[in-house]
């Protein structure tokens, strides 16, 4: 590794067993994961760890432009998602930053906005407990919960199915651990209604690898797209996702000439739902099995608001 | 807080200089331990274990891994502690290791600092539900 990891110094003696401090890089802290967790797969991210590179993100941090871009692949996102869940930066320290760079309300309303859902998927898991792990409500796809596959297809998985935005995205999750929050969509639909794979083998697989792993708003939002947290499903076709990919993938698919997404949303929801008339109009029942942790019974009854910021068709 | 001699308990959400624990007794031994069952269950990859190592490497914290629970209790035993002060943490997986160690020696967990601090908690099941009474009090500190 170019530059070492920071260390900073302990006033109390080490003891055997206590896992090494002092490594001179990159490359040896990579070497010691795999010797004292061979089981865990893969290699080190791009993206570092700790609280110089947290700054550094902190410092790029433009309100003005996320407002405006933020739906796209090459947005002003922050990048901030995996320093914030492990407590590296707090949701307060990120707020005041916003604060000190916009001059009006509007110019901060959105990513405040964002930084609000951080916090509500918190007080959710706070809410449910384990029962984040439990689909929240009836699918409103039409088709039987058991017709979903409970494992993750393996070219899925390894990134072969073919398809250039989808294997991308793949090779992102996999190799830097941070997805953008629409590429993240788009693979949870592919998975969920073109692939019929249950939302929880996907959400288990982005878990695995995602920096900012936060099971709340990782398996809520997976609930989300498969309409278990919502009141409809969430799908997209190929003009939404060229649009805010800027082509970047259509243009070298292979599948292009055959591609799933194709389509108007109307053609798609008839290809992809088995009860479209249900999609626009069902009432929302949530599941009642969680814990009800705080003591406090929870109204989870709602007409099923979008469950989470949807990016524009 | 009314330990003598703590030490500290760091957890994964909370690696970083705003932990109350760290804030309240900065001198105190401290630790991070890598829950290899956890990792394991959960086929945590090795990115996400390294994010985590450098995190913890900026802190003043010793790493171990293993049963977090016993390597906590080791920790506190080591350091000859009179209790254990930690974050609360929002995990349930975090919660009954917390209840666990509680179950073995005195702890304390602190509340880290909020993103908003409303009257009376407020209203979920929906986002828009939660943000018409939190939205208003976030933009009061602007």
């Amino acid at each position: 590794m170019p530059s070492q990891p920071s260390s900073t110094s302990l006033s109390w003696p080490e003891q055997s067993g206590d896992l090494p401090r002092d490594l001179p890089d990159r490359r040896a802290l990579d070497r010691l994961l795999g010797e004292q967790f061979p089981e865990a797969g893969g290699s080190l991210s791009p993206l570092r760890g700790g609280r110089a590179a947290a700054e550094t993100k902190l410092a790029r941090l433009d309100p003005r432009r996320y407002t405006k871009s933020r739906n796209h692949l090459k947005g002003a996102v922050t990048g901030l998602s995996p320093y914030i869940r492990h407590g590296v930066l707090s949701l307060a320290e990120v707020r005041d930053a916003v604060f000190q760079r916009i001059r009006s309300r509007d110019e901060g309303i959105k990513l405040i906005n964002e930084l609000g859902w951080r916090d509500f998927w918190q007080r959710m898991w706070r809410d449910l407990g384990d029962g984040i792990h439990d689909s929240q409500e009836e699918l409103k796809t039409g088709h039987d919960p058991a017709s979903y596959a409970r494992e993750l297809p393996e070219d899925i998985r390894t990134g072969r199915t073919g398809l250039a935005c989808m294997d991308e995205f793949q090779s992102k999750l996999t190799t830097h651990g941070w997805l953008h929050n629409h590429a993240r969509m788009w693979m949870a639909a592919y998975v969920v209604h073109w692939r019929k794979v249950h939302w929880k083998a996907g959400a288990d697989w982005f878990l695995e690898h995602l920096l900012d792993g936060d099971p709340s708003s990782n398996h809520l939002s997976w609930q989300w797209v498969a309409s278990s947290f919502s009141h409809k499903p969430y799908f997209f076709n190929k003009g939404n996702l060229e649009r805010f990919s800027d082509g970047q993938f259509c243009r070298s698919c292979s599948s292009s000439e055959r591609c799933p997404f194709e389509g108007s949303y109307e053609q798609l929801e008839n290809q992809l739902f088995a009860n479209q008339g249900s999609i626009r109009d069902v009432p929302t029942r949530r599941s009642r099995n969680h814990q009800q942790r705080s003591g406090r019974q929870q109204s989870l009854k709602g007409s099923g608001q979008a469950a989470m910021a949807r990016p524009k068709r | 807080m009314s330990f003598q001699r703590p030490v500290i308990w760091v957890h994964e959400e909370a690696l970083g200089s705003s932990n109350p624990a760290l804030l309240e007794r900065p001198n105190s031994p401290a630790l991070f331990v890598f829950d290899t069952r956890w990792i394991q269950e959960a086929r945590i990859s090795r990115k996400r274990l390294g994010f985590l190592y450098e995190s913890a490497l900026d802190l003043p914290i010793t790493l171990r891994k293993g049963d977090v629970v016993k390597e906590v209790i080791a920790f506190a035993e080591r350091h000859n502690a009179d209790g254990i002060l930690s974050s609360l943490p929002v995990d349930p997986r975090l919660e009954r290791i917390a209840a666990s160690i509680e179950e073995h020696c005195p702890l304390e967990l602190l509340e880290p600092e909020p993103f908003v601090s409303m009257p009376r908690p407020p209203r979920l099941g929906r986002f828009s539900r939660y943000w018409r009474e939190a939205e208003p009090v976030v933009w009061g500190g602007f």
